[in-house]
């Protein structure tokens, strides 16, 4: 039987950033997995929040790489964090050269269309929106926390395990290869195991590891 | 002896003690030395009388704020300000009367602010905000008003020179001339930015890509500032709107009331923290914190609230041409491809 998807933020991302013949593995493998869509697709409220956060990151990256090509001197870190500064810095050096209105005008044609293409999909391909950020349960996040430190990661979780308890096992699906590699989601499952009643959990599906 | 205050004595004193900033019942009752239930008392007499304001009521506590009006947002001044701005507004009326005109408020507005930034004038220690239509003196410059000297200034005929210089030079332009040319004088960014969307958007047809532009100089020129997300966040949302819907093939012209009304909405929103900026940095810096809670925190937040309602609005419209348009379709061009291969194990995450 086929099972439902329950989608973690990167598959939506890298999705949103596909490119044919160009793109690496992981985002294809990831578009496809849209593209070829077999039972539901379930999005929650904390995946909506980390998409329109990642929206605003990769706008403040745009934006200190223009900043930097207006003047030399300006510091990346008064807008960009230190994990992003070196997606900055070689955006920097190979658009430095280029006139600032061109490469302002391409860098907002890359956000636009990647924001365009994760709209569309949010439109017409998701078949439930569950879970909202009000109704996650704080006590479930906290739990993962013990485990996760990313905590927009253990919010996505524990609102996957909520959905799942009155649920027939669906798919949670990821490309992280940290947070929800298959070692460290068994390790969480047996976490919650340990302690009061068992805790359903969603089978994950991480496409970083699959074939 | 104790010699008992009277009542008007008392009043005088409440209204002096929220000179400075906002106090609690309980506050202001230390200061005056006085019980609570009379000061509660006299302060809903001068809420009557339109003195006083209640600012936060809470439970535990109600808090007052003077309600002098005449500067912006109430934003306190002090005394000796008050004065030195009366006595520079009075100087400009005079001038404008020699000559047989009224100033406009902008005229009016605009040449104060030209004479507190000539160093020569001596008066630099009066506060000017960055706000709607550009530097503006901090106390409401009201053309209707009679103002009077009321200290000497100690640079009077310089300062006199000073209202000639700029009535000669500017007298018979238009208000909105002289607020661009400001914008312009000072490399106000954003406002000069802000001008040419309006001039754009006002003309009788155009380009899309005339707007584009100045949205793109606007994404640049836009502050992001940790304490305040939301400006930076909220700009980039209307941009992106404006630039996506055009993306789908739209004549953005088509829709020049939505953008109009949505572009006004940030910019009145990005207004208020100028003037909110202009008043935390810099000489007679205010407490950040006071600023916020007692004085612009609401309009703030109202502000906020409209220009959300009118991104609803726009993203409507655009979520409605969404549904019938193909991604697919746009062409990526080497470069954009480029920068995204670049970007490609970018995750977003924390």
């Amino acid at each position: 039987m086929v099972k439902d998807n329950f989608l973690d933020t990167n598959i939506i991302f890298n999705y949103s950033n596909y490119i044919q013949n160009v793109s690496k593995d992981i985002i294809k493998k990831c578009y496809l997995f849209i593209k070829n869509k077999e039972g539901k697709f379930i999005l929650c409220g904390a995946v909506l929040e980390e998409l329109s956060s990642i929206i605003v990151k990769r706008a403040k990256i745009h934006k200190a790489v223009i900043k930097k090509i207006e003047n030399e001197k300006f510091s990346f870190n008064s807008l960009v964090s230190d994990r992003d500064i070196p997606f900055a810095k070689k955006l920097y050096e190979k658009l430095k050269n280029q006139e600032i209105k061109k490469t302002s005008n391409e860098l907002a044609m890359e956000r636009d269309l990647s924001e365009i293409t994760i709209q569309k999909f949010l439109k017409t391909q998701i078949d439930e929106s569950v879970i909202s950020i009000e109704q996650i349960d704080n006590d479930i996040v906290n739990k993962i926390h013990e485990i996760i430190l990313n905590h927009a990661d253990c919010k996505i979780l524990a609102s996957a395990l909520q959905f799942q308890e009155k649920k027939d096992i669906f798919l949670f699906v990821t490309v992280d290869g940290q947070d929800f590699n298959p070692n460290v989601y068994e390790y969480l499952k047996e976490h919650f195991g340990l302690n009061g009643p068992k805790v359903k959990f969603p089978e994950l599906l991480n496409l970083l590891f699959s074939k | 002896m104790t010699i008992r205050k009277t009542h008007q004595q008392i009043k005088e004193e409440i209204l002096f003690q929220l000179k400075e900033s906002p106090l609690s019942i309980e506050q202001i009752r230390k200061k005056v030395e006085s019980n609570w239930s009379t000061i509660n008392d006299y302060l809903g007499e001068l809420k009557k009388e339109g003195k006083v304001k209640e600012i936060i009521s809470t439970d535990k506590a109600k808090i007052y704020q003077r309600t002098l009006g005449d500067t912006y947002f109430d934003i306190p001044i002090t005394d000796e300000e008050r004065k030195k701005f009366r006595t520079l507004f009075s100087l400009i009326i005079q001038e404008y009367k020699l000559r047989g005109m009224i100033p406009t408020k902008t005229h009016f507005a605009k040449c104060a602010v030209h004479i507190i930034k000539n160093d020569s004038s001596k008066l630099s220690d009066l506060p000017t905000v960055w706000y709607l239509y550009g530097l503006i003196p901090q106390m409401i410059a009201d053309p209707s008003q009679d103002y009077q000297e009321e200290i000497n200034f100690e640079h009077k005929i310089k300062i006199k020179n000073l209202i000639k210089e700029f009535i000669d030079q500017n007298g018979n332009k238009g208000s909105g001339q002289i607020q661009r040319e400001q914008h312009k004088i000072y490399g106000e960014e954003l406002y000069i930015l802000s001008d040419e969307f309006f001039k754009v958007l006002n003309k009788k047809e155009w380009k899309n890509e005339e707007v584009l532009e100045i949205l793109n100089k606007f994404f640049i020129a836009c502050p992001v500032d940790n304490e305040f997300p939301e400006i930076f966040n909220l700009t980039e949302k209307v941009l992106s709107l404006i630039r996506k819907l055009s993306l789908l093939d739209i004549e953005l012209q088509d829709y020049r009331r939505e953008i109009l009304l949505i572009f006004d909405n940030l910019w009145k929103f990005i207004a208020l923290y100028k003037l909110y900026e202009s008043r935390t940095t810099g000489k007679n810096a205010l407490n950040k914190e006071n600023l916020f809670k007692f004085y612009i925190g609401n309009v703030l937040e109202f502000r906020k609230k409209t220009l959300q309602e009118s991104i609803l609005e726009l993203n409507s419209i655009y979520l409605n041409k969404l549904s019938k348009f193909d991604p697919s379709k746009i062409n990526l061009s080497e470069e954009v491809q480029e920068i995204r291969r670049i970007m490609e194990d970018w995750t977003g995450e924390d």
